[in-house]
C-alpha cells in the first residue's frame, strides 16, 4: 500500500478572546494513493479545520497547529514554509469548497481562472494553457467548452460553477483532492451529476479524494473508507462497509439511527439528545460521554484509546474494552436489513 | 390504508404568485397549484430550490398577496377577508416556522418576549403572571426550561433556537402550522430531535402541518402525503408510501433516484436516472410541460400542451401526458 498522506496526532487551536478553542484534538489518519476517504461528523466537529490544516490555510495569527505532523510523500507539511506550501497548494494537493460562487472570481473569465494554476505550476504558455482549459471543461461535462471558456461565472448555473471549480482543482493533476461539502449547496439532481462526475474523474485520473460531508448518503455513494469525527477527534474509522454495516461507536450508531432512510418505513427516528461539546472546555474523557446512552463512569474522566476491531477498522470507545458490558447497536442504526 | 371521510382543513385552488422581474418579465414563482390538506395530517412539499415551495407557503399564510386563486380555511375564503378582526382570527389559527433559526428570532428580544408576542397581540393573557406561566409551559413543551426565558437568542444552539421558534408558533394555540424547512439548517442528530418534537406535538394537539423541505427522506418520514413541485407547479401528489414505491411523474422518479442512501452496497448496485442540465428560469418557463427540457420521456405533445392535473389512481394525482390517453393518442 502506498501512503500518500499521513496525519499523526494533529492538534489545532484557535485563540479567541473567550479563550483557546481546541478545534482538532489528536487526529490521525492515512490516505492511500487513489483512494477516497470520507470524513463525516456534525458541524463544528473539526472536519474543515483538519483539511485547512493540511493545506496550511488556517487563519493567520489566531489559528495554529499545536502538535502533530502531516506527512505528504515523506515531507511534514506542518513544518513547511509558506513558499513550500505555495508550490504544493493547487498543484499537488487541491481543495474545493462548499460554495462554488465564493471560490470563483466574478470578474475573471472561467478560462483565465483555470489557466492561472496551469501557468503558475506547469509553466505552460498561454495557448497551451487555454487548450488544456477547454479540455478540462470538456472533462467535467460543460457543453460547448470552446465558447464557455470565455464566459464569466455569473453566466453559469450553480451546478456548472461547481463543475468549473472541480476543473480548476484538477487542472494540475493533483495527487490529493480535498472536497469540503462539495455538493451541500446543490440540489439533489445536481448533486447526483456532481457525484457521478467525481467518481468518473477518480477512475480516470487516480486522484485520491478526501471528502468532507455530513451526509451519510453521499459517503455511501463515494467513499471507500470513512473517518467519523466528533468533538475534534476521530472516534471511528473503517472501510465504508465496516462503518455502515458493523459500526462500533455509539456516536456512529446515533448518526445512522437519527437519519431517516428513504428505503425503509420505520416511523421512529432515534435522536441523539443534547448538543456537541464546547471545544473551549472540551471534556476530559470521551467527547461523546454527555450524550451517550451507554456512558460508564470511566468514560467521564478517561479518554478511550482507539481499539482495533479489524486490520482496517478502529473505534475509540470503552465498550470495546473486555471489561465492558456487551451492548448492541439500536435497531434504527441497522443499515440495509440483515446482513 | 383506506382513508375514510377526512375533513378538509385547507383547500388551495389554482393558486398563483407572480413577482415582477425587470422591465419585460414576470417571474412565475407559483403558477396554479391546487391541493387540499386534511385535518390532523402532515402534507409534505418537496422540490429543488427555487421551485416555489416557500412562496406557496407564504402566499397561503398571506405573507404575500396571491396573484390569483383561492385559499379556503374550514370552508371560508381566507384571501378575501377584509375586516381586521376576521384577519386576526385567521392569523391565530395559522402559524409559520421558518428555516433559519438564526435570522428568524429578533436578537434584541428575550426568549420570553419572543414567545409571548402572539399572546400579547391576541390578548391571551390577562396578567403578567399568566403570561409568564404560559411562556414557561411552552418552553417545557418544546424541551427547554423556564430558566431560558430571560436569555437572548444568541445564547442558544441552532436546535434550541428552532425549539424557540416552535414555542412561538404554539403560543397562540394554532390548528395549522406551515413549517418552511424547519430543520434544513440543523445537524442530522439535531434534526431528528426537532422532527420527533413536531410529531409528538401533532399527536398531542391534533395539529395539521404543511411541511416544506428539499430533503425527500425526511419529508417521507414525517408526512402522510407528499406533493412534488417543479418550477412553480405541483407535478405529483399522493401518500408518502405510494410516492416512494410507485412514483408516476418522470421528475419524481429522477428525484427519488438521485437521493444517495446510506447503504454502500445499494449505492454500488443502484441504477440512477441522472437528469441533464438545470432547472430553467421561472421568468420564461418552457411551454407545455415545464419539465420537458429535462424529461427523458418528452414527446411532441409535451411542448404544445400543458399536462392536466389528474387523479391517475385513487388518491394519486399527477400532471404528465404519459398518464393521459388522449394526449398520447394525439401525440401519435
Ligand atoms: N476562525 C475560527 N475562529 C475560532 N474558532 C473557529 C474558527 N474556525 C473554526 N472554529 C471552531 O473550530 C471548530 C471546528 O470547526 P470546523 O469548521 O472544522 O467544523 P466542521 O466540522 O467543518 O463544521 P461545519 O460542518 O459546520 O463546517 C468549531 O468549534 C469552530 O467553532
Ligand atoms: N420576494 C421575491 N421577489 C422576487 N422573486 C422572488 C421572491 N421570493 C421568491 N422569488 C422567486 O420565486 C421563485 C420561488 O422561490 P421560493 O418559493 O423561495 O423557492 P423555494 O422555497 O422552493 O426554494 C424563485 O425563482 C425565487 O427567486
Ligand atoms: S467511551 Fe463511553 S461515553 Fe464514549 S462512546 Fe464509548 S461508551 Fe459512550
Ligand atoms: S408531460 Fe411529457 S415532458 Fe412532462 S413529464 Fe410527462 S412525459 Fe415528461
Ligand atoms: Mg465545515
Ligand atoms: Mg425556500
Amino acid at each position: 500500500m502506498d501512503k500518500l498522506l499521513e496525519l499523526e496526532n494533529l492538534h489545532v487551536s484557535f485563540q479567541t478572546y473567550g479563550g483557546e478553542v481546541k478545534a482538532v484534538r489528536g487526529v490521525s489518519f492515512t490516505l492511500e494513493k487513489g483512494e477516497s476517504l470520507a470524513i463525516v461528523g456534525e458541524s463544528g466537529s473539526g472536519k474543515s479545520v483538519t483539511s485547512k490544516a493540511v493545506m496550511r490555510l488556517l487563519p493567520n495569527k489566531i489559528g495554529s497547529i499545536k502538535e502533530g505532523s502531516i506527512r505528504f510523500e515523506g515531507k511534514d507539511l506542518a513544518k513547511a514554509t509558506e513558499r513550500e506550501m505555495e508550490k504544493i497548494r493547487g498543484s499537488e494537493i487541491s481543495m474545493i469548497f462548499q460554495d462554488p460562487m465564493t471560490s470563483l472570481n466574478p470578474t475573471m473569465t472561467i478560462g483565465k481562472q483555470i489557466m492561472e494554476g496551469l501557468r503558475k505550476h506547469q509553466n505552460m504558455n498561454k495557448s497551451e494553457a487555454k487548450e488544456r482549459s477547454i479540455n478540462l471543461l470538456k472533462l467535467v461535462g460543460i457543453p460547448n467548452p470552446e465558447l464557455r471558456v470565455d464566459e464569466y461565472p455569473h453566466q453559469f448555473s450553480g451546478g456548472m460553477r461547481q463543475r468549473v471549480v472541480i476543473a480548476i482543482a484538477l487542472a494540475c493533476n493533483p495527487k490529493v483532492l480535498i472536497a469540503d461539502e462539495p455538493t451541500t449547496a446543490l440540489d439533489v439532481t445536481i448533486q447526483a451529476q456532481i457525484l457521478d462526475l467525481m467518481r468518473d474523474l477518480q477512475d480516470k485520473t487516480g486522484t485520491a479524494i478526501i471528502l468532507i460531508t455530513h451526509d451519510l448518503g453521499v459517503v455511501a455513494n463515494l467513499a471507500q473508507r470513512v473517518a467519523v469525527m466528533y468533538g475534534g477527534m476521530i472516534v471511528e474509522t473503517g472501510t465504508a462497509d465496516e462503518i455502515f454495516y458493523k459500526p462500533k461507536h455509539p456516536y456512529t450508531w446515533g448518526l445512522l439511527a437519527s437519519m431517516p432512510k428513504i428505503n425503509s418505513d420505520s416511523k421512529e427516528l432515534l435522536a441523539i439528545p443534547g448538543t456537541p461539546p464546547d471545544l473551549m472546555n472540551p471534556p476530559k474523557g470521551c467527547p461523546f460521554a454527555a450524550r451517550c446512552p451507554h456512558a460508564m463512569e470511566v468514560c467521564i474522566d478517561h479518554m478511550p484509546d482507539a481499539t482495533d476491531v479489524s486490520s482496517t477498522h478502529k473505534a475509540a470507545c470503552w465498550l470495546l474494552d473486555e471489561r465492558a458490558p456487551k451492548v448492541e447497536p439500536p435497531e434504527a442504526a441497522v443499515v440495509g436489513g440483515a446482513r | 390504508m383506506a382513508v375514510v371521510e377526512r375533513e378538509k382543513l385547507l383547500e388551495v385552488k389554482n393558486l398563483k404568485k407572480y413577482f415582477p422581474a425587470g422591465k419585460k418579465g414576470v417571474l412565475q414563482a407559483v403558477d396554479g397549484v391546487s391541493f387540499d390538506i386534511y385535518k390532523g395530517e402532515t402534507l409534505g412539499l418537496v422540490g429543488e430550490s427555487g421551485c416555489g415551495k416557500s412562496t406557496t407557503g407564504r402566499t397561503i399564510i398571506r405573507l404575500y398577496d396571491a396573484t390569483d386563486g383561492e385559499v379556503f380555511y374550514e370552508g371560508e375564503d381566507v384571501h378575501n377577508k377584509k375586516s381586521r378582526s376576521e384577519l386576526k382570527k385567521f392569523n391565530r389559527k395559522m402559524q409559520m416556522i421558518f428555516q433559519d433559526p438564526y435570522a428568524s428570532l429578533n436578537p434584541r428580544m428575550t426568549v420570553k418576549d419572543i414567545i409571548a408576542e402572539g399572546i400579547d397581540i391576541h390578548g391571551l393573557a390577562k396578567t403578567t403572571k399568566e403570561r409568564n406561566e404560559r411562556v414557561y409551559e411552552l418552553l417545557e413543551t418544546v424541551g427547554l426550561n423556564r430558566e431560558h426565558a430571560n436569555r437572548y437568542p444568541h445564547e442558544f444552539s441552532g436546535g434550541q433556537r428552532q425549539r424557540i421558534g416552535i414555542a412561538r408558533a404554539l403560543a397562540v394555540d394554532p390548528d395549522f402550522i406551515i413549517a418552511d424547512e424547519p430543520i434544513s439548517a440543523l445537524d442530522v442528530s439535531i434534526q431528528a430531535q426537532v422532527v420527533n418534537l413536531m410529531m409528538e406535538l401533532q399527536k398531542e394537539r391534533g395539529l395539521t402541518y404543511l411541511f416544506i423541505a428539499h430533503d425527500l427522506s425526511m419529508v417521507k418520514h414525517i408526512s402522510d402525503r407528499v406533493g412534488v413541485m417543479y418550477l412553480g407547479n405541483i407535478v405529483e401528489l399522493t401518500t408518502s408510501d405510494e410516492l416512494y414505491e410507485e412514483p408516476l411523474h418522470p421528475y419524481t422518479q429522477a428525484l427519488l433516484s438521485a437521493i444517495p442512501v446510506p447503504d454502500p452496497e445499494l449505492e454500488r448496485s443502484r441504477e440512477r436516472i441522472i437528469l441533464e442540465g438545470d432547472v430553467p428560469s421561472p421568468i420564461n418557463p418552457p411551454s407545455g410541460c415545464r419539465f420537458r427540457t429535462r424529461c427523458p420521456h418528452a414527446m411532441d405533445v409535451c411542448a404544445a400542451v400543458k399536462p392536466k392535473w389528474q387523479e391517475a389512481r385513487e388518491g394519486h394525482w399527477v400532471a404528465c401526458h404519459l398518464y393521459d390517453e388522449e394526449a398520447v393518442k394525439q401525440n401519435n
